[in-house]
């Protein structure tokens, strides 16, 4: 058997060449014989195995060696093929039961022959002692076959010659050698597979080592006590999520380390904003900031496990938080929440497969004006989950409240709602701001001394409130209270002052944005703000409405100080004395309207204000003394041109007449 | 309210180290907690309370019953539990401190490094623990609670008012962890030092903290943990929260050996 002796012989050089330090000699020493068969051994044997010696050529021999090298090449090759073939798992599993039942067979055979031997030999053995052999004796034995019923006796030995004794030593000495040799190969081979075995370990163990090292916690498997497992999941997350951050370190045939996570999804996912204006996008969160990279060391696994799970985590609480929220414009699909926060601008949420959005060419992004903001927002919601989950924390430190039958309901977390809060109110504060700068604009290009000071988001203090909580959810505290800005100016005289809070709640009583005015007018103490205003045109007519009243009051006095003190002429346009100027009263000063009777001709003149947030527009006309003005009166002279002045809020102070310049050319009193 | 117990007694030894596993399984870290605990006893019958035995049109409801059976039946000790801080102990009074401070002319303000006590600003809980339910219906101890905050300062005028007596007072000091809805404490007992304060009364300072005297000399703790149930009568949740008991026995198994405590030995009537 040339073959197989080469194949071990290779197995012992490759075992010496794993451990030379020390070696076992397993095989049976093969003692070369001196003697060489003898010639008529050698015709006997050939004419057994081929016949006679006529058919024996050189041809025929080489072909036979030929095809035998051939034959060997096959199952080689057989072999060597018959080895990568993966066989999968339900196979792989078939072929488990089926060795272990042959392995159960074989045990529950060599367990029979035992059986059958020891009844043999307490059978036999009851003879002569009888105590001894019952204790070894089967019942169903004793039961069939009375004790003592066996005998055994010495028999002479048939005398048999020479040559049968010596080649019945022949024949046990090859079946001894082939068993050895047969045992030696199992060994060494067992020993291969050990050595592979630890050295799959080390590696294995290695790496888990590595893991924890990098502080990861390293943990049996609660419900696979046997297998390792890595913790890289929220404490304080929903059960659900919690449980779900538990992945278990299985090792692969080489001993390399893979992350078993299960039925979880492998590719990564991650929460996209994105920002809306008009039905174009116009800002998109940046994904790959969320996610860890995309490396293929075992921390890089873990770490994506870890985010991709914060980011379902993120996306589900984010569903919860919206189904709550629908009656306040929130709208939630399969996989989109999306809610508007001004004026034609959404927010959009949405899960995104990492792997498939980079390949994707952003085509349906046109500007980026809104990158800030969806950025901003993304993070927002991290952070604000960030902040839940401790919040989570510390009400878990809590001593809990008595078990009822009532389960606990579990509040959704304050995670879209602080968002579209501050996106809301911000929205507001700048509209409210942008608009009374342009009216503040126009009211200074027209000579009027006022302002107005802003505090936008007052609600929020940033200096730490408690000794118990850190500093960061101090930070975030701020945004979770209703937040609140304010306004505050002089209006047209410096007596007359108006603020007004902007107050939005994120959750009921009353979410939404509410006005709160409180205005201080001398000329008019009984005019009171409304007490509540949510709508922004509301706010801005009211505002355009105080202004006005106040103009008007303004413009009553600017005559009758003029009147008073004639002297003053300071102006260019300044009245000559002789000319009495115009009384102005303001009957209708809720219209903006002001009327003032000549002296002279007895006759009304009237001027309008109106004021919106482009410009300020000051007109004046006569009016007829009598009730029918819109007959025309003939016989009269012709009526003087009206007057009609503009300021607009593009128009740059000092370029333009002062208002009370054009109020006193208005007030000349003329025939 | 009922409340489902367990103890076990850990050796001095061991308590560092069943600290460091209470924390790893609660996964959280636990609050260190100090009180001061009166011990009061009743010495008269509250009010009896109007039972007009005899006609059915007069039938109860099985909650005043409850309350009548109770308020007649034994007189009991009751605890009165202040919540202290390890500041307060070997502190002065703060109106000894205010007397110096004005020396110095400086005052006691909020947050202020001085340590002072004010027996008068003490928070109070009372809490009445009736004698654990007979019967070995359940493997832990049982027993019918109640706790009712107290106003703060002078605990004693009340409680004299009430029919109760002052009879000694303790430390309790321990870790608090949660799991669940179990509540660990593991805790020892303090006793004041024989010092010549007059018993009687209840402290108006406390000895510096290294002074007070474990009542257990070999230095060893207790486990105590609690499950409060609303629904004492709901057998149910009562299950439910013994079960959640039991479980956290069989968890804690290999650390410490959590059992139900001899019945009589937490016997609160007044004999």
């Amino acid at each position: 058997m040339p073959s197989p002796l080469s194949d071990t012989d290779r197995q012992i050089n490759s075992a010496a060449a794993m451990d030379n330090s020390f070696m076992l000699p397993l095989r049976p020493p093969v003692d070369k014989r001196d003697h060489k068969d003898t010639l008529p051994v050698r015709i006997a044997q050939i004419n057994t195995q081929r016949g006679s010696f006529r058919n024996v050529t050189e041809q025929s021999l080489q072909a036979e060696i030929d095809c035998q090298k051939e034959k060997g090449d096959v199952s080689d090759d057989e072999g060597g093929e018959t080895k990568p073939t993966e066989v999968d798992a339900t196979e792989h599993l078939e072929l488990l039961y089926k060795r272990r039942a042959e392995i159960m067979q074989s045990a529950v055979q060599a367990h029979m022959e035992a059986t059958f031997a020891l009844d043999f030999l307490s059978l036999l053995l009851s003879k002569h002692v009888p105590r001894q052999a019952d204790l070894s004796m089967s019942a169903q034995l004793k039961q069939a076959i009375p004790h003592g019923s066996l005998n055994a006796e010495v028999v002479k030995a048939r005398q048999s010659s020479e040559s049968a004794k010596q080649d019945t030593s022949a024949v046990s000495r090859g079946w001894k050698l082939e068993s050895f040799n047969a045992a030696a190969n199992k060994l060494l081979k067992s020993a291969k597979r050990l050595e592979n075995e630890v050295s799959a370990e080390t590696k294995y163990w290695i790496e888990v080592l590595r893991v924890k090292e990098k502080g990861w916690k390293v943990c049996r498997l609660p419900k696979e006590r046997q297998a390792l497992g890595v913790q890289f999941g929220f404490l304080e997350a929903t059960p659900v999520f919690r449980d779900r951050g538990l992945a278990s370190l299985r090792r692969v045939d080489d001993g390399s380390l893979i992350l078993d996570r299960g039925i979880a999804p492998a590719r990564p996912r991650v929460l996209r904003v994105r920002v809306k204006k008009d039905g174009l996008i116009t800002g998109c969160s940046e994904l790959s900031r969320f996610m860890a990279g995309n490396g293929n060391s075992i921390e890089d696994r873990i770490l994506q496990a870890r985010d991709t799970l914060f980011e379902d985590e993120l996306f589900h609480e984010l569903s919860r938080e919206a189904r709550i929220m629908g009656n306040m414009g929130v709208r939630t699909r399969q996989n989109l929440i999306e809610f508007e926060f001004g004026k034609g601008e959404e927010v959009m949420f949405d899960m995104v497969d990492l792997d498939e959005i980079f390949t994707q060419v952003d085509s349906d992004t046109r500007s980026y004006g809104h990158g800030v903001t969806a950025n901003a927002v993304a993070y927002g919601i991290r952070i604000l989950l960030m902040y839940a989950h401790r919040q989570n924390l510390r009400r878990r430190k809590q001593t809990p409240p008595p078990l009822s039958p009532k389960k606990r309901p579990l509040p959704e977390y304050l995670l879209l709602r602080p968002v579209a809060a501050y996106l809301q109110h911000n929205f507001h504060v700048r509209s409210l701001d942008s608009f009374l700068g342009e009216v503040y604009q126009i009211l200074r290009s027209a000579g009027l001394e006022c302002g107005y000071t802003t505090g936008t988001f007052s609600s929020i203090k940033f200096a730490p409130k408690s000794d118990t909580a850190s500093t960061t959810e101090c930070l975030v505290e701020g945004f979770l209270a209703p937040l609140e800005s304010s306004f505050s100016g002089t209006i047209v005289t410096t007596a007359s002052t108006f603020s007004v809070k902007i107050r939005t709640n994120l959750s009921p009583p009353s979410p939404g944005t509410e006005y709160e005015f409180s205005i201080n007018l001398p000329d008019f103490p009984h005019t009171q703000p409304p007490s509540r205003m949510g709508l922004k045109d509301e706010v801005e007519t009211f505002i355009i409405h105080l202004i006005t009243l106040n103009l008007t009051s303004s413009i009553s006095t600017i005559t009758s100080q003029k009147s008073r003190a004639p002297s003053d002429g300071s102006s260019l346009t300044a009245p000559r004395p002789s000319r009495k100027l115009l009384e102005w009263e303001a009957p209708f000063a809720n219209y903006g309207e002001l009327l003032a009777v000549s002296r002279i001709s007895g006759r009304t003149k009237k001027l309008s204000i109106s004021l919106s947030r482009d410009e300020l527009t000051i007109r004046t006309k006569w009016k007829s003394a009598y009730s029918e003005p819109s007959k025309p009166i003939t016989g009269r002279r012709p009526e003087p041109q009206p007057l009609s002045y503009t300021w607009k809020s593009t128009d740059e102070s000092g370029k333009k007449l002062k208002l009370s310049d054009v109020v006193l050319e208005a007030s000349k009193d003329s025939r | 309210m009922h409340e489902l117990l367990l103890f076990a007694s850990v050796p001095g030894q061991q308590h560092h180290e069943l600290l460091q596993q209470l924390t790893g399984l609660t996964a959280a870290q636990p609050t260190h907690r100090l009180e001061r605990h009166l011990v009061f006893k009743a010495y008269r019958r509250p009010g009896s309370v109007n039972t007009r035995i005899g006609g059915s049109q007069d039938l109860q409801a099985p909650e005043i019953q409850r309350l009548t059976k109770m308020l007649n039946g034994a007189m009991f000790y009751t605890q009165v539990v202040g919540p202290v801080t390890e500041k307060d102990f070997g502190s002065v009074p703060l109106s000894q401190f205010t007397a110096r401070s004005t020396v110095n002319d400086k005052r006691p303000a909020e947050g202020d490094q001085g340590n002072w006590y004010d027996f008068e600003d003490q928070r109070w809980r009372l809490e009445f623990r009736d004698i654990p339910e007979p019967g070995a219906r359940t493997t832990v101890t049982t027993r019918l609670m109640a706790n009712a905050t107290l106003p703060r300062g002078d605990v004693l005028t009340p409680m004299n008012a009430w029919g109760y007596s002052f009879v000694t007072e303790y430390i309790m000091e321990g870790d608090v962890f949660i799991h669940n809805d179990i509540v660990l404490f593991l805790y020892r007992v303090l006793t004041f030092p024989a010092d010549s304060h007059d018993p009687q009364p209840p402290r108006q300072t406390l000895p510096a903290l290294r002074e007070m005297i474990p009542l257990d000399r070999s230095g060893g703790y207790v486990l105590q943990a609690v499950v409060i149930v609303t629904d004492g009568s709901n057998p149910e949740i009562m299950k439910l929260a013994s079960q959640r008991l039991l479980g956290l026995k069989e968890q804690l198994k290999s650390a410490v050996k959590l059992e139900q405590a001899d019945r009589l030995s937490l016997d609160t009537r007044v004999k």
